[in-house]
């Protein structure tokens, strides 16, 4: 079947890694291949003088190749009806679909080929399968590494569960409301944990972290260190103790930094494992080298606190890996416009999340910061008082750091709704104060979504078309200047707080992960799934599997949704004892071998 | 009333320079950053709305464009790379083709060639008729002054009034045209005739001080461009009234020469600054330079240069040389003149100044009539 192969790019500089040139001289080289042509980027096409191209080289078949080549498809179709071809000999070869981000040139080069053997990708490049051992290993307890290992562990198989923070929970426990039902999130969450917290097959370690993954697919060799954690789980019984009596504070990091805890400490009251732990980093009798204090240790009614505890090393063999890792929120102090870190009262989306809190230092009043001195350092400090003033006026600015050529060129996907749910959260609680959301696209998705935001609308939050310029102070008062769309007028309003929706951005450390497991991310960061439509959740390496936001940005319910088929994914292997090997591992030659037999049959 | 949409006039602005204006998806920020823009003259972003829905009438009727001194605040900040300030400044050029009505100005901006050959005709154009004009009247060659000179002060001051008085005509027309475009067609818009007068004091005060302009972050561009604009003021002024007295020589008469010399160095440093800048796009406001803007960079420069040689070659005793250096000078001063000032780049000097004075007007007409009316509300009301 005499072939023409199109390669169209969707920008200059083309796809990460790929080699375009080299691609067009390994489609010519391709049997039937007639033509071989670079329509450049973004190409303007006429299907009239595409049909007299098409015509003038007897092309039977056509393969568009390219990122998203998808778009061009309807003017091939033309092009090829004008010539009098099969309209149905337009085949795409999506460089992007099938993860070319990543793996490279060779993987290009072996979608093409597909495509002019007229041979689906995932067809031709599906690996084989390989023995596996029954244990997974998921790493990030956040609530889409915790639905995993549920689902997981209830079908009686072994999970390992590793979790950086002292507890799990994840981001999700820090949120007092869900959107859009305004359900309790502890609610949802604290029986999830617990259970995990209680499961017999799961082995749940917290305050540890994966330091290497090595082997192969359905044998992985895990080593984890276990920091020292300086509490026996077992045996503490979060009586408090030793945090009334440890001299030492920093920042508390489940309360994203709003508030202040203990060099010895639990996170928070419902933290699974229910245990306290030491911060050797904040502790003074590490910091002095053991001559001072240590003062917990001798108060702890149990004993059960071990100041030369040191960090373990733990090592198992699993058959699969869940990438669960998550999301961290964008600095907002690299957008200076804002003024984040300037002014006390404009916060992040995550410490309004902790002030509206019930369980937050506030107890959930909505206050602003006051200027207090600290006698004690003897400087003059911005704190949260529950007993503080309440704004009048607060503002919610939209896509922080998100939709931005200069920051994130994405959409965060829940920042919209959550801001609305901040929205509502200030409304029940302070109904004299107004409060202002600020837009660019209002983007309500998903199920009961729309409905929702038309309800916060209803209820008296002014929703303002335009994205905020910049917060600025104008005789000791902050002063938000923007542009009202809708209303075709400049805005410049004082305000008492301004929460800015940042934006979501890969965990840190996710780079080192993708190293670990050889699996690609894209460009901004997420780790890549192995086919964007019909495998979500496995990746190029198999046995490797990724749940949740640290795929691409995703709300509670994606969250859980993509976490649950993970598991059935996990399930299917282990229950068989055989899972899919590596597609990342499939030389361009077997992939070209497999599609041209495939194409004779 | 009717409104017309153009749906390729998005198109039509690439050959302008605005090349980016598909990108925006109205977040409103540029017009928040922008020190200029303020009720009821929002922008950049509403003519950018104006030209993707293409609204041509709209834009016609703008007086927005002319508000930027494109201090590319809005362009830094923009998170599409939409470019609006080089937008405004694609809309300023493309208004002054559409306030031209002979077309000529369209030609020149939508071909950098066609406007490029144009000049070099016209300087031809220009040495061939002085040398005629010369050589039949039997000037002689070897004097620059007196009464047998080549060219004569008192011919050439006729030359000039009489170039001045077409300039003036054909800019005064596309003014006229700008002013039935921004005020004059809008029926429901009531401006009195003492507005206009009431009004008329900013048309002097923004051209000579270009008091605007020095409302940009940056002053830099303002202060190069207020040095430009007064010395060219000031060599307006000496050769329009005081040609006689520049022109006999060879002694130097200070009385009008140091304003000479001071107008002469304002020129030739603003013009090299301009240059540089461009070359090197030190700032937003030079870092794409359309094709009108090299030639008038060029003609600027290759003016000042020849006029400083012709007058030293004069002072020296070189009078053939002089003669001909003028000539020379005259080839790259009339094409500037007359094709720039009514036709491209230059003619902003006088629609700025107007489209502040328009801008005045139509604020205060719009305020007595929104006095009449309901107080607006403040902000997108709640729906309850």
């Amino acid at each position: 079947m005499r072939t023409g192969v199109f390669i169209v790019q969707a920008n200059e500089e083309g796809l990460e890694g790929v080699n375009l040139h080299a691609v067009e001289l390994y489609a010519a080289n391709l049997p039937h291949v007639e033509k071989v042509r670079n329509l450049g980027v973004r190409p303007r096409l006429d299907p009239l003088a595409l049909a007299e191209e098409i015509k003038a080289s007897g092309l039977e078949r056509v393969v568009i190749a390219g990122d998203s080549p998808g778009f061009f498809k309807p003017v091939f179709t033309r092009a090829m009806a004008l010539a009098g071809a099969d309209t149905d000999e337009v085949r795409l070869a999506s460089f992007r679909e099938h993860g070319a981000t990543g793996m490279g040139t060779p993987r290009a080069e072996s979608i093409v080929a597909c495509a002019v053997y007229g041979v689906p990708f995932p067809l031709a490049a599906r690996p084989g399968t390989t023995a596996t051992v029954p244990g997974t290993l998921i790493i990030g307890g956040g609530v889409a590494g915790i639905q995993a290992a549920l689902e997981i562990a209830d079908a009686g198989k072994p999970v390992y569960l590793v979790e950086r923070q002292p507890t799990i929970g994840g981001h999700m426990a820090m949120f007092d409301k869900t959107f859009p039902t305004l359900d309790c999130a502890a609610c949802i969450l604290t029986p999830k944990m617990v259970a995990v917290g209680q499961h017999e097959m799961i082995d749940l370690m917290t305050y540890s972290e994966v330091e290497d993954i090595s082997g192969s697919p359905g044998h992985y060799k895990v080593r984890v260190r276990k920091k020292a954690r300086h509490v026996d789980i077992e045996a503490c019984v979060a009586c408090n103790t030793c945090s009334e009596v440890c001299p030492r504070s920093a920042s508390s990091e489940f309360d994203s930094g709003i508030a202040a805890r203990k060099a010895i400490y639990i996170p928070f009251p419902q933290a699974v494992p229910n245990a306290y732990v030491l911060d050797e980093a904040s502790c003074l009798y590490f910091e002095s080298g053991g001559e001072k204090c240590g003062v917990c240790a001798k108060k702890c009614p149990k004993e059960c606190i071990d100041l030369t505890e040191k960090d373990q090393i733990v090592e198992f063999e699993v058959g699969n890996v869940v990438i669960a890792t998550g999301y961290d929120v964008y600095d907002a102090t690299k957008i200076e416009r804002y003024g984040y870190g300037k002014f006390p009262n404009v916060i992040t989306a995550l410490e309004f999340e902790r002030i509206t809190n019930a369980s937050g230092p506030t107890g959930g009043k909505i206050v602003t910061k006051v200027l207090r001195h600290n006698k004690r350092k003897k400087v003059d400090e911005w704190v949260l008082d529950p007993e503080g003033p309440p704004p009048n006026r607060v503002a919610i600015i939209h896509c922080v750091g998100s939709r931005d050529a200069q920051h994130n060129p994405y959409c965060s996907r829940v920042c919209c709704m959550y801001s609305l749910k901040f929205a509502h959260l200030v409304r029940e609680k302070l109904p004299e104060a107004t409060c202002y959301e600020f837009y660019i696209d209002m983007r309500a998705f998903g199920k009961g979504y729309e409905e929702f935001a038309e309800r916060i609308q209803a209820e008296g939050t002014y929703v303002v078309r335009g994205r905020t310029a910049r917060i600025v102070e104008e005789n000791g008062q902050m002063v938000l200047k923007g542009e009202d769309i809708v209303q075709d007028r400049m805005v410049d309003m004082p305000v008492d707080l301004v929460i800015l929706a940042v934006g979501l951005v890969p965990a840190r450390g996710s780079d080192r992960l993708a190293a670990m497991l050889g699996i690609a991310r894209d460009e901004d960061g997420w780790f890549s799934e192995l086919d964007y439509n019909s495998d979500p959740t496995d990746t190029e390496r198999g046995g490797v599997f990724v749940a949740g936001a640290c795929q691409a940005p995703k709300d509670i319910p994606d969250t859980v949704a993509q976490a649950s088929a993970v598991a059935a994914g996990v399930l299917k292997s282990v229950n068989t004892g055989r899972g899919l090997d590596s597609r990342a591992d499939l030389s361009l030659s077997e992939i070209e071998a497999r599609a041209r037999s495939l194409a004779r049959v | 009333m009717a409104i017309r949409v153009n749906p390729k006039l998005i198109d039509e602005l690439e050959v302008y320079g605005a090349e980016d204006v598909q990108n925006c998806y109205h977040c409103g920020n540029c017009s928040a950053v922008c020190p200029f823009s303020k009720e009821p003259y929002i922008f950049p972003r509403r003519p950018m709305r104006y030209l993707q829905m293409g609204l041509e009438d709209k834009l016609k009727g703008s007086l927005e464009p002319w508000l930027c001194y494109y201090c590319g605040q809005c362009s830094e900040e923009c998170p599409r790379g939409a470019e609006p300030g080089e937008t405004m400044m694609s809309l300023r050029r493309w208004l002054t083709s559409k306030y031209d009505f002979t077309g000529i100005s369209r030609a020149f901006y939508k071909s950098g060639k066609v406007e490029l050959f144009t000049v070099i005709g016209a300087a031809l154009l220009t040495a061939l008729g002085f040398v005629l004009w010369a050589v039949l009247r039997g000037g002689d060659i070897n004097s620059y002054d007196g009464p047998n000179a080549f060219l004569p002060a008192a011919s050439i001051h006729i030359f000039d009034w009489a170039l001045a008085g077409v300039l003036l005509a054909l800019l005064l027309t596309n003014c006229g045209r700008m002013w039935w475009f921004t005020l004059g067609r809008d029926k429901q818009l009531r401006t009195p005739f003492w507005l206009y007068l009431k009004k008329l004091y900013l048309l002097p005060l923004h051209f000579v001080t270009q008091k605007r302009f020095a409302t940009c972050e940056r002053k830099r561009p303002w202060a190069v461009h207020l040095a430009l604009v007064v010395s060219y003021l000031i060599m307006l002024v000496l050769i329009m009234f005081f040609l006689d007295l520049m022109w006999s020589g060879p002694e130097i008469d200070w009385r009008v020469h140091v304003f000479g010399y001071i107008a002469t160095v304002g020129l030739l440093g603003t013009t090299i600054f301009a240059l540089r800048a461009r070359l090197k796009k030190a700032e937003p406001l030079y870092a794409h330079s359309h094709e009108t803007d090299w030639i008038f960079l060029i003609l600027l420069i290759f003016a000042a240069f020849t006029g400083i040689l012709q007058h030293i070659l004069h002072r020296v005793g070189f009078d053939a040389a002089a003669n001909v250096t003028y000539i020379v000078h005259l080839m790259g001063v009339v094409p500037m003149l007359g094709l720039e000032v009514p036709f491209s780049k230059w003619s902003h000097l006088a629609y700025r100044p107007l489209a502040m004075y328009f801008s005045a007007i139509r604020a205060e007409a719009k305020e007595r009539a929104e006095k009449e009316a309901v107080e607006p509300t403040l902000a997108a009301q709640p729906v309850a």
